[in-house]
């Protein structure tokens, strides 16, 4: 379903005939998941999107709940569990979902779905070499099947589902496949991660990545107030200190200690409390070394792993080295990763505007991952939207990415992929922006592209007269959506 | 499949031969007025800029002109390290100099060191040609006999030269070629006088591009002036105006043509004039404009305004202007002139000259240049760093910055100086110790400013700013260029 070089695998658990846990109880407690998805249509937006489907493994964590990925049940219109051993088909839905680490928590309509089921017990972090084995519903049958592997490595690992998001992930030499996402994986009768990744084939062999308990149990514990509010995110950009010279400059002591702060996103948490240029010398009271990691659960690791164990509301304290003299900044975690454009998004109808044919819609990685653009303005400012801060002029980037041909754009083409910047001299930030200058009776609407190209120009009268017209003969059904309705 | 192969060889020469109309003129005697040119050239490599590549050599044709001289494409010459000329037969070589040369209009003339070499020879006279002329396509045979190739001319307009983005009048011919050794820079010739020189050549479509007599003769009057000036232009971007609804909204509803500016290159020769942007030129050196941009030629019609121009005109030349602002019709006059690759902020192309770079404890600083950029391989766009692909791609945006160069670290070279930023590359360097660097000239009086000791350099991504001990990156110097082969650690020129 995914092919990057990391990819979720949508697959199923099995039960361990593992180390104390009774199999059969096991296999009670999996349920094979078919979702039935429709994916937006990002080049005819007006549509209702294309409708496909996939299978993964979720299993049951608590009294009358199920847990899988999120990638399993993205974008579902109509879920069904199947069990072991029970002919009937279960309807489900989602009840929580959390696009950045990767999980989901599924309701089913009729309750006998649970006759007979244990929820599963979480465990802890399994130790390096000792074994585990993988539950689920991969390809290559319609039965439970059981991967038995070893704990290759635990480390901070990209989530590849949302495209932006790192936590940590354990590394396991057993094998997963499609179909396994969202299965436990077990060790001495307990649930030690949640199948979610791996490598396709070609790239690398026997790596498997499951989501381990801490993450998992972060998920239940965010969602106990009835909302999911995501992973907090400090928003900020760090340096080592470990070059000399560098620490006499920013007035270090010769103690491997401390990061420098190299960006503070102005949309962050941060902001206000932390600037580029101070250095970070402890959090929450851990010192952090020269190369930002903390010693945390007797193992070193990135300092990040202290802001992913929060939740909103909560607060951290940074120990900071300003203008070389030391202080203590407290920062409430409101927010997390402000920036949602860059990562895939869910169970989102594209909004764009339509005027005179042409087709107006928000940069974003689902609209890239549509829509191979010629422009490299168009990457370059999507690679950029945070380090050069293009967000504070343009929280979003307005493209012209497609044209329906009609008389009155027939001279247009060559503004197609172009980003827009002011629409009859109103700089445009957002699409609802460019929507609202449309909106404004004028003779003629000049819209300006970034770069330094001619203007556009479109007659009001000539765009009254051609909006049926266009809308008929493509089939749009709406010129226009602006409303979000993200979950 | 090696049967399948050969037969398709086979068949594909044979129609080759038939459609080429090659008739080798039979003469006993050698070729006049053609030479071989072979070149031996050795490019730097601009991410290792103390070294040079390994030397590779060309061969082309050289047209030999009235005063014994002789004309190939500047492609086939840059970065030679030395030339040799060879008459058709074989029996001479005579080493030869680059006398003039322009990269844009992609032409350089060659001097022989000794003035016998081509003695003897006539030289070719210039002339023009039209669409649907029968051209000659020059190329030797092995043993100096002249083979022939036929074709008709179908199109002149005015299009990208392949070195710089400059656009510069074209002929294109239709013919089929068979390609001998020399398969640069070829003479093309009709009734026995020299057409261009072949720039390009297609061999799916058998379409040819050659560099036509108008722009050579051109070359030719400025290598005569020293310093060489070479082609001028107005310093402005212009759209066309046919979009009825554009020509509404910019009062153009009486006229026809026209084109508008989008921008004037700030102290260019058309913002001197008084133009700006959203001007629409009707007329430029009494000649209509169209809604695209182009004049009636007298001799290729409707052709781009760029080749009356830069081809038509000299550095220096008053080229009046009609225009319209604000719905009045104005008139002035533009003096143009030629942006040499110096002035811009990321040179378009750098040749025949070692690339500026300094190495400060291990961080390679170097100035931005495309020839930087291609370094990357044939697709570059897309594989070059975006950060300084963004800088050449919207140069045209950055016209009012400061700097004349962009300075970036290209690279580390880890010594025990630069411990912690071995991964750094690819980044713009604003300031060094608080002095802004114009360009790589500015970098030791900066380093003369270093407070407490210390370097502090400015970079325009993460971290932002970097720390190097002064006293340390003195030290390491002689065992970078030790270990790492340095022949020096800065070259500035």
């Amino acid at each position: 379903m995914y092919f990057r070089s990391l990819l979720p695998l949508l697959f199923v658990a099995l039960l361990p005939h593992a180390n104390g846990a009774d199999p059969s109880l096991v296999r009670k407690s999996l349920a094979r998941i078919s979702n039935t998805a429709q994916e937006p249509n990002y080049r005819q937006p007006w549509l209702s999107g294309f409708t496909g489907g996939g299978s993964g493994t979720g299993w049951v964590v608590s009294s009358e709940r199920i847990l899988t990925n999120a990638h399993v049940v993205s974008n579902a219109r109509f879920l069904t569990l199947e069990k072991e051993n029970d002919p009937k088909k279960y309807i489900a839905e989602v009840e929580f979902i959390a696009h950045d680490c990767d999980l989901a928590i599924l309701k089913v309509k009729d309750t006998s779905f649970f006759k007979g089921t244990i929820p599963l017990n979480l465990g802890g972090i399994p130790e390096i070499e000792t074994e585990v084995s993988v539950y689920g519903y991969p390809i290559g049958g319609d039965k439970l099947s059981v991967t038995r592997g070893v704990v290759s490595r635990i480390d901070f690992r990209p989530y590849a589902h949302s495209a932006i998001d790192s936590h940590l992930s354990i590394q396991i030499d057993a094998a997963i496949n499609p179909g396994n996402s969202g299965g436990p994986v077990l060790q001495n009768g307990k649930v030690v991660g949640v199948a979610f990744q791996g490598f396709s084939g070609d790239v690398a062999q026997n790596v498997g990545y499951m989501i381990p308990t801490p993450v998992v149990r972060r998920f239940l514990k965010d969602i106990e107030d009835g909302n999911y509010d995501r992973y907090m995110d400090l928003s900020i950009t760090t340096f080592n200190t470990l070059n000399p010279a560098m620490r006499k400059g920013l007035g270090l002591e010769n103690n491997d200690c401390g990061v420098l702060v190299s960006s503070v996103a102005a949309a962050g948490v941060c902001n206000g409390y932390v600037k580029p240029g101070d250095v970070i010398l402890s959090i929450d009271g851990l010192p952090i070394a020269s190369d930002g990691t903390v010693e945390l659960d007797a193992d070193r690791i990135q300092m990040a792993e202290v802001a992913e164990r929060k939740f909103r509301g909560d607060t951290i304290k940074l120990g900071i080295l300003r203008n070389r003299t030391p202080q203590e900044v407290v920062v409430p975690l409101e927010r997390a990763w402000p920036f949602t454009m860059q990562a895939n998004q869910f169970d989102l109808q594209p909004t764009y505007v339509l005027f005179g044919g042409l087709l107006f819609q928000p940069l974003s990685r689902n609209l890239l991952s549509a829509i191979q653009f010629q422009n490299p303005r168009i990457n370059y400012l999507f690679e950029t939207f945070v380090p050069k801060e293009v967000y504070t002029e343009h929280p979003e980037l307005i493209v012209l990415t497609s044209i329906l041909p009609d008389p009155i754009n027939t001279y247009l083409n060559e503004f197609r992929e172009g980003i827009v910047e002011e629409i009859n001299g109103t700089p445009i930030r957002t699409l609802k922006d460019a929507a609202q200058e449309f909106a404004k009776v004028a003779d003629f609407y000049v819209v300006r592209f970034m770069g330094n190209g001619r203007m556009l120009v479109l007659e009001r009268a000539a765009v009254e007269a051609a909006s049926q017209r266009i809308r008929t003969r493509y089939g749009v059904l709406k010129d226009q959506a602006l409303n979000e309705n993200a979950r | 499949m090696r049967s399948l192969c050969f037969s398709w060889v086979l068949c594909f020469s044979t129609l080759t031969f038939i459609s080429a109309n090659a008739a080798p003129t039979g003469t006993a005697t050698v070729a006049p007025n053609v030479v071989r040119v072979n070149i031996t050239s050795q490019a730097y490599d601009f991410s290792r800029p103390w070294s040079k590549r390994a030397p590779a050599s060309k061969r082309a044709l050289g047209a030999v002109l009235q005063g014994q001289r002789v004309l190939v494409t500047a492609e086939s010459v840059a970065n030679a390290t030395y030339i040799e000329l060879e008459s058709p037969d074989g029996e001479q070589k005579q080493p030869a100099l680059v006398e003039s040369v322009d990269y844009e209009a992609n032409l350089a003339l060659l001097r022989p060191e000794s003035s016998e070499f081509l003695k003897g020879q006539s030289g070719l006279s210039l002339t023009t040609a039209h669409v649907g002329d029968t051209l000659s396509v020059w190329q030797l045979e092995a043993n100096g006999n002249l083979l022939v190739s036929k074709g008709q001319m179908t199109t002149a307009e005015v299009t990208r030269y392949p070195i710089d983005d400059s656009a510069f009048l074209v002929y294109r011919i239709s013919v089929s070629l068979q390609m001998r050794d020399t398969a640069t820079a070829l003479p093309i010739v009709k009734d026995g006088k020299l057409v261009g020189l072949m720039q390009r050549y297609e061999s799916s479509s058998n379409l040819l591009d050659l560099i036509p007599a108008p722009v050579v003769e051109h070359f030719l009057k400025d290598a005569l002036r020293k310093p060489y000036e070479g082609f001028p232009r107005m310093g402005l971007a212009f759209s066309g105006t046919r979009d009825p609804q554009l020509r509404r909204y910019l009062g153009l509803n009486g006229s026809k043509g026209g084109v508008l500016i989008t921008q004037t290159l700030p102290n260019g020769p058309a913002a001197l004039a008084g133009l700006q942007k959203g001007d629409v030129i009707l007329e430029m050196d009494e000649h209509a404009l169209d809604a695209d941009g182009n004049y009636q030629d007298a001799d290729y019609g409707r052709i781009s305004l760029g080749h009356l121009v830069c081809t038509k005109h000299f550095e220096g030349d008053a080229v009046p202007v009609k225009f319209v602002r604000d719905g009045k019709v104005q008139r002035t006059e533009i003096k143009v002139a030629r942006r040499h690759p110096e002035q811009f902020l990321c040179e378009p192309y750098v040749f025949d000259r070692a690339p500026r770079y300094f190495i400060l404890g291990g961080f390679v600083l170097q100035e931005l240049s495309r020839t930087y950029l291609r370094e990357f391989g044939n697709d570059w766009i897309h594989k070059a760093p975006m950060e300084l692909l963004n800088i050449d791609r919207t140069q045209s945006e950055l016209e009012n910055d400061p700097r004349q160069r962009i300075v970036f670290l290209s690279r580390v070279l880890p010594s025990d100086v630069t411990i912690g930023y071995e991964d750094l590359r690819h980044q713009v360097v604003r300031a060094i110790n608080g002095k802004a660097l114009n360009s790589l000239l500015d970098v030791p009086f900066a380093l003369e400013q270093a407070k407490d000791g210390i370097h502090l350099l400015e970079l325009e991504g993460d971290p932002h700013q970097v720390f190097l001990d002064a006293k340390a990156v003195q030290e390491v110097g002689p065992m970078l260029q030790r270990s790492y082969r340095l022949p020096t650690l800065s070259q500035l020129e």
